[in-house]
């Protein structure tokens, strides 16, 4: 790896090498860097050999993996998927892969002006279902989040302990967590049902989530429950690492915890929630776990998410050209929200520096 | 009353609340657990006997579905793919945290932009290439525990390399310079003196990457048919495919949660570091 690195100097130009490998597991040749005080033209000439891992190359052996593998999985991939989506790849031109024909701009045609396109409803009920979703699992898990911070930073006796049990939603996997939620949502014998029905006696007829316009909540719900806790850990580390001494003087002028709280906390607080509404709203919009373990390949049209349609169309249908141009424009719309997310909060990010 | 006495019972609410929230919070996974012991009839009927639990859910769900095949996937792929992840991350967060070189915002920001790619987006070509590999080399990566590795360390070395950052900002930098001045390489300093003061940093990270690899349900949807196919797969099987076995899916998603709870609970105090270092410190 080392290697690389182009050879500047000629080996013969300087003394040889000073010194062996040193470490037996290593494959490249490593020469001992002792501390060295003469000048720096004098060092270099004193390193002549490309083998070794200067200072100066040390950096991007050190990134070399991690590189590889991202441009390997992720940019490569994702540039094939580009293109994909301005060809016509589906049942009939599958075994050509990616040397199906050229489709121009047809895929996104039909997506966006098509309306003829029975494809076309779909996905714009699913834009708006992901839309709401992403919406309500955002302000759900950083409102819910704060505010448990907040409680669980009080002095309380078994802190720790409340703490910790409350992270445990966050470790349950998401497909258990569609599994549990699943179970709970069954009309005539789930909890939720019972209840809100025979026990409670809030409503009086058992409604259905897993089927119909309440199937969206029944994907929300479960989404900010396992989403809190993550959220609530984040808030608060933050609000530990607020000095008490504020609050404690603005108490003394005579500031009510609301007062406190909108004037002391929160604004200390911008920079973490402008990072977990970046990081939420992309998570939440590429949701597909819950959906697809709840409520199946195809959610219905109250609860589809564009996930879970894109890879409907592209794995079930086979339109894998069509799939690929949703998927740019899902990732289209998130170069938007990042470029909105980055005019709004500018100052907070520069400020927490 | 006076202010203190209205000061304890307000404190006094507000712990009820605490944790009557707490139990709100938890009540699901209770429900999960409360299920799977209540054998598949009386999930269907709903009439539930907690004095009366049943655990044969849990000795089932091994022969009917083979359930062991995909635990033991999971626990290779993932245990494989954290492994590597943490590795290549350890190396990349100690360039990050260390030493200035040419491109290191590019190469920065680009390990943030993985997290803006949709999984479908490269889903497909990677399922195309893997095709493609089959076709016309002997690389076999499709429906193999390679192929999901090689995919998962890739997932997750981004988001580990700034959990390694954060730990390698953590140590004391005179410690790598005492090394050098011994005598020790740039690289003997990192491997030798740096690494071995970040292995907590090491367990996190490699707890964070086994945790979200043992979640991840798209690719290895897609990208397996038979061999390496994992929990989240088998867990699917368990409704609809084979037949209606509600206790045994309920069994199952216990069983499949318990590792990384484990796992989690024991390195809990690392892994929340690693977790709020990077999120808070910006």
């Amino acid at each position: 790896m080392g290697g690389a690195g182009p050879p500047s100097r000629a080996p013969s130009s300087g003394p040889p090498p000073r010194t062996p490998p040193i470490h037996p597991m290593s494959s490249t040749p490593l020469t001992v860097e002792v501390a060295d005080e003469r000048p720096e033209h004098a060092r270099r000439r004193r390193r002549p050999f490309a083998g070794g891992l200067s200072k100066r190359r040390l950096p991007f052996a050190l990134i070399a993996p991690a590189l590889l593998f991202m441009v390997l999985v992720h940019v490569v991939p994702t540039a094939a998927g580009v293109a994909l989506s301005f060809k016509n790849l589906n049942t009939f031109t599958f075994s050509q892969l990616f040397d199906a024909p050229w489709n121009g701009f047809a895929n996104y045609d039909s997506i966006l002006f098509d309306q003829a396109n029975p494809l076309r409803s779909g996905m714009g009920q699913a834009a708006v279902n992901t839309l709401q979703y992403t919406f309500l699992t955002t302000v759900g898990t950083l409102g819910g989040g704060l505010g448990i911070a907040l409680l669980l930073n009080r002095k309380m006796r078994g802190q720790r302990i409340a703490r910790t049990l409350m992270l445990t939603p966050w470790i349950v996997p998401s497909f258990v967590v569609a599994v549990i939620w699943g179970f709970m949502w069954q009309s005539d014998v789930g909890i939720v049902n019972k209840v809100l029905v025979d026990y409670l006696g809030i409503l009086s007829e058992r409604p259905t989530w897993l089927i119909g316009e309440n199937s969206l909540w029944a994907i929300t719900i479960p989404s900010i429950w396992r989403g809190i806790p993550f959220a609530m850990l984040l808030f608060l580390a933050a609000l530990q690492s607020i000095p008490q001494d504020l609050s404690e003087a603005a108490s003394i002028d005579g500031a009510g915890p609301w007062r406190r709280f909108r004037h002391i906390t929160l604004p200390l607080l911008r920079p973490l929630i402008a990072v977990q509404l970046l990081f939420t709203v992309i998570y939440s919009a590429y949701q597909f776990t819950i959906p697809y373990v709840m409520l199946g390949s195809n959610p219905g049209p109250d609860a589809d998410l564009m996930m879970t349609l894109i890879v409907r169309q592209s794995f079930s249908n086979n339109l894998f050209g069509f799939g690929a141009a949703a998927s740019v424009l899902l990732m289209l719309a998130m170069f938007v929200w990042v470029a909105i997310w980055y005019a709004t909060f500018r100052r907070d990010l520069q400020e927490s520096r | 009353m006076t202010y203190a006495q209205r000061r304890r019972l307000g404190n006094l609410a507000l712990d009820a609340l605490t944790w009557g929230l707490l139990l709100v919070m938890l009540a699901p996974v209770v429900w999960l657990v409360i299920s799977a012991t209540q054998g598949t009839g009386r999930l269907a009927t709903g009439a539930y006997d907690l004095l009366d639990p049943t655990f044969v859910a849990f000795k089932d769900m091994w022969s009917s579905v083979n359930f062991g095949k995909y635990f033991v996937n999971s626990l290779i792929i993932c245990t494989a793919a954290a492994l590597l992840a943490t590795a290549f991350a350890a190396s990349a967060g100690y360039a990050l945290a260390r030493y200035r070189f040419k491109g290191q915002g590019v190469f920065s920001t680009a390990l943030t932009g993985t997290q803006l790619i949709p999984g479908s987006m490269f889903l497909l070509p990677v399922f195309l290439g893997f095709i493609w590999l089959k076709q016309n080399t002997p690389v076999a990566l499709l429906d193999t525990h390679v192929g999901m590795i090689l995919v998962y360390t890739a997932f997750f070395t981004p988001v580990a390399v700034f959990f390694m950052r954060s730990f390698f900002l953590a140590v004391p930098r005179e410690l790598e310079d005492a090394a050098m001045v011994d005598g020790c390489t740039p690289f003997g300093a990192f491997w030798r003196i740096v690494l071995p003061n970040a292995a907590p940093g090491l367990l996190a990270t490699f707890v964070y990457a086994f945790l979200f690899a043992w979640d991840e349900l798209l690719f290895v949807a897609s990208l397996t048919q038979t061999r390496a196919e994992t929990i989240p797969i088998g867990i699917r099987n368990f409704v609809g495919n084979y037949s209606e076995e509600y206790g045994q899916l309920m069994a199952a998603g216990v069983v499949s949660t318990l590792p990384v709870l484990l796992a989690f609970f024991a390195t809990q105090r690392w892994l929340v570091k690693g977790l709020t270092a990077g999120a808070v410190k910006g």
